[in-house]
């Protein structure tokens, strides 16, 4: 999860996003980080999602959890 | 759908790209975001120059210079072009064909076949798999595949998802049969289900083209465009090609029999830096082995960007020599398609600018 926490504040370009922080709150949320994060779930954690799938995703900790749940599908 | 074909191959290879060039920083201004967000966009995805086409230029127009060059230099004469072989997706006029008004400005002969084929990204791959199979028929001595779009004309400049990346240009591809005993090997898919991620919604039979079509409407995300602009599903066609195309040239190379190490490149579709690293990240190929310049470049033009890709890079390598190389093309329809040949010894491989 630390490290899952670690990517994501990269992409956002932040020094850091706690599992309770909301995705969409941070200014640098746009299409573009939601390609980065795309693109990060498939190389680290082999998992496909589409830009909709993100759609009712509010904190770091749910897409954490979304990712978990495909990884075991 | 697997395919095989003997004894055929490429023996040239011209690529023409608008002389008007763009680049991506005076132009970033048009878009609704922060300048900080717009350089953090062109960083990721390669975007910086490209070549966009005047208003007024069409995919004839890029075709007939192309071809005027290679006849006015002896590459090619009137009398060998047997087929005419147009894939494009934004043709002259709904009728007649494209390929015939391109046969009609050039003088050329009424022995021959003219034929034009709706393929989007994947068409460098779709026209070489029907030039192939049209060699066949022994009155087809050389066909003629060309691939353009000039479909910048139909983006919206406030688009931030499609504009900054498109471009216009033509290849002339021409295809023979060989005097060797080569073989060569193809795959491709489709997937009409999945045909919204790319397309332009307005100015066909189903929704004509009209003054409510023309109107700009926000997209989402800060990004207008209207019924009449060509529209891209931009994370689900990322997620299409990490997805599908892997999968592809994998099963590509299995047929054939043939092993990741013996491909000297991987010339894909270029529809931006990023998805191509990653491509080649999933496929773990080096990056020196597949080339992801075009976009940074001149940005890209559809069908031709493919054969850009070869002209751009491996120019005097392929007129001088040989290579093993698997193309691969991916985009609207949705379509993937790849090919596995020894591409060498052309007669030309360049590039000139339309002006």
């Amino acid at each position: 999860m630390n490290e899952f926490l670690t990517k994501i504040a990269a992409i956002l370009e932040v020094d850091e996003v706690k599992e309770s922080d909301e995705l969409k709150a941070f200014p640098q949320w746009d299409s573009l980080s939601v390609l980065s994060v795309i693109a990060m779930l498939d190389a680290n954690y082999g998992v496909n999602l589409r830009a909709a799938d993100l759609g009712p995703i509010k904190s770091a900790g749910d897409l954490w959890r979304l990712v978990q749940s495909r990884k075991r599908t | 759908m697997n395919f095989i074909f003997r004894r055929k191959r490429i023996s040239g290879i011209l690529t023409v790209v608008p002389a008007n060039e763009r680049s991506f920083v005076e132009e970033m201004r048009n878009f609704n975001f922060p300048e900080a967000r717009s350089l953090k966009l062109k960083e990721v995805m390669g975007y910086n120059k490209r070549r966009l086409v005047e208003p007024h230029v069409c995919v004839s127009d890029l075709a007939v210079f192309g071809l005027q060059h290679l006849l006015e230099r002896g590459l090619l004469t009137r009398d060998q072009i047997d087929v005419l072989l147009l894939v494009t997706q934004s043709p002259d006029h709904f009728i007649p064909p494209t390929s015939n008004i391109i046969q009609g400005r050039l003088g050329l002969k009424q022995d021959m076949l003219c034929l034009d084929i709706n393929q989007a990204c994947a068409g460098f791959v779709v026209g070489l798999i029907e030039a192939f199979l049209l060699l066949e028929q022994e009155s087809v001595r050389k066909v003629v595949l060309i691939n353009g779009d000039v479909l910048s004309r139909k983006t919206s400049p406030k688009d931030r998802n499609i504009y900054p990346l498109m471009g216009d240009a033509a290849s002339l591809t021409v295809v023979e049969r060989d005097a060797e005993d080569s073989v060569i090997h193809a795959n491709l898919k489709m997937d009409g289900s999945r045909h919204e991620a790319l397309m332009i919604p307005a100015g066909g039979f189903r929704l004509p083209s009209s003054p409510e079509t023309a109107v700009l409407e926000d997209a989402g995300d800060n990004n207008l465009r209207a019924k009449d602009h060509l529209r891209m599903d931009g994370s689900a066609i990322f997620n299409f090609v990490q997805v599908e195309v892997p999968p592809l040239i994998e099963s590509l190379l299995a047929s054939a029999g043939a092993s990741m190490d013996s491909v000297d490149y991987f010339l894909c579709h270029q529809p931006n830096r990023f998805m191509l690293q990653k491509l080649a990240d999933k496929m773990k190929v080096p990056y020196a082995k597949m080339p992801s310049n075009v976009v940074e470049h001149f940005g890209n033009g559809g069908g031709a960007t493919l054969p850009i890709a070869i002209t751009f890079n491996l120019a005097s390598q392929l007129r001088n020599g040989h290579c093993q190389v698997c193309v691969a093309g991916f985009g609207g329809g949705l379509v993937w398609a790849s090919m596995l040949m020894r591409l060498g010894g052309l007669s030309f491989c360049e590039m000139i600018d339309f002006a």
